[in-house]
C-alpha cells in the first residue's frame, strides 16, 4: 500500500466559494453528509439514477426509485439548503434484464418531463453488452426528443474503448456533443472527449476512480473549458466533500480562483441548464421558500431547515 | 359529479391563468385540453411549469369572490402558477365516466415530484365526485414532506368536508407534529371533537414530560370538550409564566360550559374583557404564538 500522508482538509482557504456536485447519490448517505456538504459550500447538486447495488426485480421498484429522487430525496436535500436535481434513466447493468428494460422504459417518459430533472443519466456501458447498447441507444433518442442534457456513465473495465464508443454511438444517434456529459473520465479518456466536442466530468473518488491531485494535473494541463468535476459519493468509500476538497487543493497549487470555480461549480451548471431546469435563483431560494411558506411565524424553528444537533455533546436532548 | 358550480370555478381559473401567462402559453395550454390520451394528458401535467414558470400567481379581489362564491374555502392565495395550472389542467378531464376520471388521477399521484404532490392534493377541493378522494387523502396526511402536508393541512377545505374523524384527528395532530400554521387549518373548529381534544392533552403531556415546548393553539381544540380531566392542564396554562398560554386558556374557558372553566376565566378580568371587545382572539394568539417552553 502506498504511504499516505495526512494534510488536513483547509476549509479557511476555500470560505465563500460555492459548489455544485453535478453526480451524487445521495440516497445512500446520510444526513451528515448533507450539513458536512452545505458547511463546505456545496449550494446544489444532481443525484444521477442508478443501480442500488443489487438488481431490482420489478419495474414498481424503478418507479419508486425515480419517484424518491424527484419527491423525499429532494425534500430531504432542501431541509439542509441544497438545491437537489436529478437525471432520470435506466442504467446499463439492469439494461442486461431485457424483460424488465422494456417495462422500465415505458415509464420514463412519465419521469423525464418532470421540474428539476435535467437529463438522462446516468446510462451507457458496464460490460458493453449487445442489451447495453441497445437500451442505451433508446434513451439518446428519448434525451433528444425531449432536449435533455445525458450524463454518460463509462465502463470501469475496458474503459478507453467503452468511452469511444459511448461517444460514437450519441453521434450516431444524433445528438450534440455539447449536450453530453461523458463521466467518469481519467488521463487516458479526456483528450478525446475534449477534442470530439463533448463535456468530460471527471469522478473524484478514493482507489478506484481518480485523485485529486492528478485532478489538479489535468486542469493545469487541458485548462477548463467542458471540464467539471464531481464525487459520484455512493454507498461504496467515497467523500461527499471531494469537490469542496479539490477546489481547496487546487487554491493551494495555484490554479487561479476563476478556474476552479468554472471546475467546480459553473461549468457543470453551464452544461445541465441547456435543460431549461437549472435557475441558480433557486439556490438561495430553496431556504428562504420553506421559511416564508412553511412556518409564518409560528415556530421557533425557522426555515425549514433540521435543527443541528452538536456532534460533540454527549448529552443528546 | 361536482358538488359546486365547476365552470364558474374553470372559467375564473382560466381568467387569471391567461393574466398570468404569455398568449402563446395559453394558447399552448388550451391545445392540449381538445382532446387527448392519457399519455399526452400526463406529459402535459408533468411539463407544465417548463411553460407556465413558477412565478406567485397574481389576481384581483373581485376574482378572489368570484372563486370565493363558487367554492367556498378554495384560497389560492400564494400559489405558484404552475400549482394553479395543473389544478385547472386536472378540471379539463372529462368527469362522466367515474372509473377512468378516478384512475387517470389516482395514478398520478405515484409518479408525483413534490410541485405536482402539492398540485394534486391543492385540487382535492374541486375535484368530482368528492367522497372518493378520501383515501388519498388520508394517506397523504402520512407524508414527510412539509409542502405535501401543507398542501393538505392548510387553506384546502377538502379534509373537513370529507374526512372521518380518525383521519381529521390524524391531520390536525400531524399539523401539531409538524409546526404547521394551525390557524390556517380549514374547518378547524368546526370538527373539534371530545376524542381529538383528549389525543392532544396527551400529546401536551407527553411535551412536557420531555421538557419541550407546547404550541398553545393547541388549546383551541380543547375549550368545548374541557372536563374534570383535562381541567388541570387549562389550569396549569391559566397560571402560565407566558403570556399567551394565559391567553389561550382564557379563551380556552370562553368556549367551555364546564362550570370550574367558567369560574377559571371570571378569575382573570382583564382577559375575558379583552376576549369580550374581539380584542383577544385564536387569531390573535396564531399571530403571536410561538412554541412556549414549560
Amino acid at each position: 500500500m502506498q504511504e499516505r500522508t495526512a494534510v488536513p482538509f483547509n476549509r479557511e482557504s476555500i470560505k465563500g466559494m460555492t459548489f455544485f456536485d453535478p453526480h451524487v447519490h445521495m440516497t445512500s448517505r446520510t444526513t451528515d453528509d448533507y450539513q458536512a456538504m452545505a458547511d463546505a459550500g456545496v449550494v446544489g447538486l444532481i443525484e444521477p439514477a442508478f443501480w442500488l447495488g443489487q438488481p431490482r426485480t420489478g419495474v414498481a421498484s424503478f418507479r419508486d426509485y425515480y419517484s424518491s429522487l424527484v419527491g423525499w430525496e429532494r425534500f430531504r436535500s432542501s431541509q439542509f439548503g441544497i438545491k437537489h436535481y436529478c437525471t432520470i434513466g435506466l442504467n446499463s447493468r439492469e439494461a442486461n434484464n431485457e424483460a424488465l428494460a422494456e417495462q422500465v422504459m415505458e415509464i420514463l417518459p412519465l419521469f423525464i418531463y418532470k421540474e428539476g430533472v435535467v437529463g438522462v443519466g446516468e446510462i451507457g456501458f458496464d460490460d458493453q453488452t449487445a442489451a447495453e447498447e441497445k437500451y442505451y441507444r433508446l434513451q439518446l433518442d428519448l434525451a433528444k426528443e425531449a432536449s435533455l442534457p445525458v450524463q454518460i456513465h463509462t465502463p470501469h473495465r475496458d474503459k478507453k474503448r467503452g468511452t469511444t464508443r459511448s461517444m460514437d454511438i450519441a453521434l450516431e444517434q444524433g445528438l450534440d456533443p455539447y449536450m453530453v456529459i461523458v463521466d467518469h473520465n481519467n488521463e487516458e479518456t479526456v483528450k478525446e472527449v475534449l477534442d470530439r466536442g463533448f463535456w468530460a466530468a471527471f469522478t473524484i473518488y478514493p482507489f478506484t476512480k481518480m485523485g485529486n491531485e492528478r485532478m489538479v494535473e489535468i486542469v493545469k494541463h487541458y485548462g477548463t473549458e467542458r471540464i467539471m468535476i464531481n464525487s459520484a459519493a455512493d454507498w461504496g468509500i467515497s467523500d461527499p466533500l471531494a469537490v469542496p476538497k479539490t477546489a481547496a487543493l487546487m487554491k493551494e497549487r495555484g490554479i487561479p480562483e476563476e478556474a476552479i470555480r468554472l471546475v467546480t461549480y459553473q461549468n457543470a451548471i453551464t452544461a445541465f441548464a441547456q435543460s431549461g431546469q437549472i435557475n441558480e435563483a433557486d439556490f438561495a431560494a430553496v431556504t428562504q421558500i420553506d421559511q416564508s411558506q412553511k412556518f409564518e411565524g409560528n415556530t421557533v424553528l425557522r426555515g425549514g431547515q433540521q435543527p443541528r444537533v452538536d456532534k460533540d455533546s454527549m448529552i443528546i436532548r | 359529479m361536482f358538488h359546486y358550480p365547476v365552470e364558474k370555478v374553470t372559467s375564473v381559473l382560466a381568467d387569471i391563468i391567461r393574466q398570468n401567462v404569455s398568449a402563446d402559453v395559453w394558447q399552448w395550454m388550451e391545445e392540449r385540453t381538445v382532446s387527448f390520451t392519457t399519455a399526452q394528458f400526463n406529459t402535459a401535467f408533468a411539463l407544465l411549469p417548463r411553460k407556465t414558470g413558477k412565478a406567485i400567481v397574481r389576481f384581483t379581489d373581485e376574482q378572489d369572490r368570484s372563486l370565493q362564491s363558487a367554492r367556498p374555502g378554495f384560497v389560492i392565495r400564494g400559489w405558484t402558477i404552475d400549482r394553479l395550472a395543473r389544478v385547472w389542467l386536472l378540471l379539463q378531464l372529462d368527469a362522466s365516466e367515474k372509473e377512468s376520471y378516478f384512475q387517470t388521477i389516482e395514478n398520478l399521484f405515484p409518479a408525483a415530484e413534490m410541485q405536482e404532490l402539492v398540485a394534486l392534493y391543492s385540487a382535492l377541493p374541486v375535484l368530482a365526485y368528492p367522497e372518493m378522494w378520501t383515501k388519498r387523502c388520508a394517506e397523504g396526511i402520512r407524508s414527510n414532506i412539509g409542502d405535501v402536508l401543507q398542501a393538505i393541512m392548510c387553506n384546502n377545505p377538502y379534509p373537513s368536508e370529507n374526512l372521518s374523524e380518525a383521519a381529521w384527528n390524524q391531520l390536525v395532530l400531524k399539523a401539531f407534529f409538524t409546526e404547521k400554521p394551525i390557524h390556517q387549518i380549514n374547518g378547524l373548529d368546526k370538527r373539534c371533537n371530545a376524542e381529538l381534544a383528549g389525543v392532544l392533552s396527551d400529546y401536551a403531556h407527553e411535551r412536557w414530560a420531555a421538557g419541550r415546548p407546547v404550541n398553545p393553539q393547541l388549546w383551541r381544540c380543547a375549550g368545548k370538550f374541557i372536563n374534570e380531566k383535562n381541567f388541570p392542564d387549562i389550569e396549569r396554562i391559566a397560571f402560565s409564566e407566558n403570556a399567551v398560554e394565559r391567553e389561550a386558556a382564557a379563551l380556552a374557558c370562553w368556549d367551555s360550559n364546564y362550570s370550574p372553566a367558567k369560574d377559571l376565566l371570571n378569575q382573570n378580568k382583564e382577559l375575558k374583557a379583552a376576549i369580550e371587545t374581539g380584542e383577544l382572539t385564536w387569531q390573535t394568539v396564531a399571530g403571536k404564538a410561538t412554541l412556549v417552553h414549560p
